[in-house]
């Protein structure tokens, strides 16, 4: 994880319903343009090109130049720190109360 | 984000306390070298095998029924002992709060990819 800065990042940019939508969409698709989008969606291209730019600045979507467009898809390179927080932690705490339960079963 | 784990093991809530906040038991299953200040805002250092050292700071205690320590790196855990008919319900909550948008995002990316 790159510290705190990074961190809040994707906070600030997950705070948003719009945004979070937004990145649905580009993990639907696979990959997703702004004009892409905006057919599909209630708002404007250049309002998408906005938030899209601004994940990518977050980390959380990689920008392609494609021709005239800018083509995004998913990161999920700063999540997957959490996750594997998650699964590391998981493990050890299974770990850890096997033992505790072997521990108390050695006093009595 | 939470990782949460439950046990439930035969001994009393107070058989199980000592092997929460005495250091010597605490060696048994949490870490290789413990150091515990057991008492609010007393401190904790955890050593394991492989080089690992963790700092805390106790910030809740209740004796038999609740331990919260305070990692040093913004992380916590809390473990709750519950009498029960059987013995105790030991509950564990690892919780690292910064983490905790990101999985939900996660979950969906893997939606997606498997849609």
């Amino acid at each position: 994880m790159d510290g705190r800065g990074g961190v809040d990042r994707v906070f600030t940019a997950l705070g948003d319903p719009g945004r979070r939508s937004l990145i649905e969409a580009v993990a639907t698709r696979g990959t997703a343009t702004a004009t892409e989008l905006a057919a599909e969606l209630p708002v404007t291209r250049q309002a998408v090109a906005k938030q899209l730019s601004s994940l990518a600045d977050a980390g959380l979507l990689h920008a392609t130049r494609a021709g005239r467009e800018t083509r995004y898809e998913v990161t999920p390179a700063p999540l997957e720190d959490a996750v594997e927080w998650m699964v590391s932690v998981g493990a050890a705490w299974d770990e850890r109360l096997a033992a505790l339960r072997r521990s108390l079963a050695n006093k009595t | 984000m939470d990782v949460e784990r439950e046990i439930l093991v035969p001994e009393a809530p107070d058989e199980v306390w000592e092997a929460l906040t005495e250091p010597e038991r605490l060696e048994e299953w949490f870490a290789t070298e413990v150091e515990l200040d057991a008492r609010p805002g007393g401190e904790g250092v955890f050593r394991w095998g492989d080089g690992d050292e963790r700092h805390a700071v106790v910030r809740e205690l209740e004796e038999t029924e609740r331990l919260v320590l305070d990692w040093d790196d913004g992380g916590s855990v809390a473990i709750e002992l519950e009498p029960v008919v059987e013995g105790t319900l030991v509950r564990v909550v690892e919780s690292s709060p910064e983490f905790a948008p990101a999985l939900g995002l996660r979950a969906l990316a893997w939606t997606a990819a498997a849609a």
